[in-house]
């Protein structure tokens, strides 16, 4: 008789099987859209597919959520001194309001000098410790797909040093607070993501430079999306599609 | 009552409970739990303009959840930062030790044995598989029906058509027993 931890182990197997062939857990904004019932059926049955890959999101979305709040005199209830030590944590972590900016032209280059990169953390560092020589960064700025023109097609990184210093320029997208980022390999089939950044709040110099080791990205094609975060709502704003050469 | 107010006794009202469940639902410590629930937090400040209607806990609770679903997902995204080492590295070079553990054609059986029960999972019709997987990732009867966007009954029934599926391509020595929640 087999018993039920073999068969627990034989989906466990299953699953690392799934996810090699179905690519990444669905985005938040997809997986919101199928717990409404929104989603025709064929997608839905994709999103489902590829959640049951990863059973331990799919606890995010069933894990038995608090009924109700605490009342004041509840244990539960935050008193308001402990409130206060909070609020100013909060404060830190809030998108802060820049009223009356301008979205219009944009100084690109001294923006950039002013920018702080979004870097690949581990890799970069792995670099920095490695090398003797200067770390050489070639800039470039992506234009949105849709408003290239030329055939649109993807548009090749030409860096010609150990890192590509990618530019996503903001002005002329939807104003959202915060932002995420994501690299997904559009060579692979499916596509994969590789890459994504927590929540960032928009800069005031309406651009995020990417710093990219060169061998983190193999030849082949990708996309730097940019998502509008807000709230529980999360909207796929511009996509930069980008081809790697063979070296 | 002005928006910083009323943010201020929702958060009052919820925070604890809302780190609770963090803990709780996600096995997460403390201190993660917390930065988790600021960060929903934060993100409900800045919804609460564009939110307009009477179920606040409702809305926070598809926030708190996003939350949480991009945290794990993104986990799962960056962890492809893995040191490099050179293979001819020679503190890298060494001899592995012999594997303990059953010998070699006891593991070969139990991959065959494995590979018919993945087969098997996978060959049942799309909805009693995704059923039948999550039970046996522990879900309850219950979060599965509300993953799915049906009945518990529904279910139920989806699992027993699923037992006899496998039980029917497998035979008795393989047969799933049978279990409660």
């Amino acid at each position: 008789m087999t018993t039920k931890s073999e068969w627990q182990e034989a989906n466990r197997a299953l699953e690392a099987e799934d996810r090699q062939r179905l690519g990444e857990p669905p985005a938040a904004e997809e997986v919101l859209a199928y717990m409404r019932g929104e989603l025709p059926a064929h997608e839905a049955a994709r999103v489902c597919e590829r959640l049951v890959a990863y059973p331990e999101l799919v606890r995010t979305l069933t894990a038995e959520f608090p009924a109700e709040g605490a009342e004041p005199g509840d244990p539960d209830y935050m008193p308001d001194d402990e409130f206060a030590k909070h609020w100013a944590s909060l404060q830190r972590r809030m998108p802060r309001k820049e009223p009356g900016r301008v979205l219009q032209f944009w100084p690109a280059i001294s923006a950039i000098a002013a920018a702080l990169a979004i870097v690949f953390g581990a890799l970069y560092w792995q670099a920095r410790t490695e090398r003797a020589v200067p770390l050489v960064a070639d800039l470039q700025i992506l234009t949105p797909d849709g408003r290239r023109g030329g055939g649109d097609e993807a548009v090749p990184l030409t860096a010609q040093g150990d890192f590509y210093y990618l530019v996503v320029s903001l002005p002329g997208t939807p104003v959202f607070d915060t932002h995420r980022l994501e690299i997904v390999d559009a060579s692979a089939n499916p596509p994969r993501s590789i890459w994504s950044t927590s929540v960032l709040p928009r800069p005031s110099s309406e651009i995020f430079p990417i710093l990219v080791p060169r061998t983190f990205l193999k030849p082949g094609k990708y996309q730097v999306v940019l998502y509008g975060v807000s709230g529980a709502r999360e909207e796929r704003i511009d996509t930069y599609t980008v081809r790697v050469r063979g070296r | 009552m002005t928006k910083d107010d009323r943010f201020q006794h929702f958060y009052q009202k919820y925070y604890r409970r809302i780190v609770r469940f963090y803990v709780r639902a996600f096995h997460l410590s403390e201190e993660d739990a917390e930065e988790l629930a600021q960060d929903a937090f934060v993100r409900f400040y800045g919804a609460m303009d564009e939110y307009r209607g009477d179920a606040e806990w409702a809305f926070f609770e598809t926030i708190a959840r996003n939350v949480a679903y991009n945290r794990i997902r993104s986990q799962k995204t960056a962890k492809r930062s893995g040191k490099m080492v050179d293979i001819d590295d020679p503190g890298f070079a060494h001899e592995p030790a012999a594997p303990e553990g059953p010998d070699y054609a006891q593991r070969e059986q139990d991959e065959i044995r494995s590979k018919r029960l993945r087969e098997a999972i996978a060959g049942l019709p799309a909805g009693k598989r995704e059923c039948m997987r999550l039970w046996l990732s522990e879900y309850k009867f219950d979060e599965i029906a509300r993953f799915m966007g049906i009945t518990v009954d529904a279910v139920k029934s989806r699992l027993r058509d699923a037992r006899k599926l496998l039980h029917a391509r497998l035979g008795d020595a393989d047969a799933l027993p049978e279990d409660e929640e």
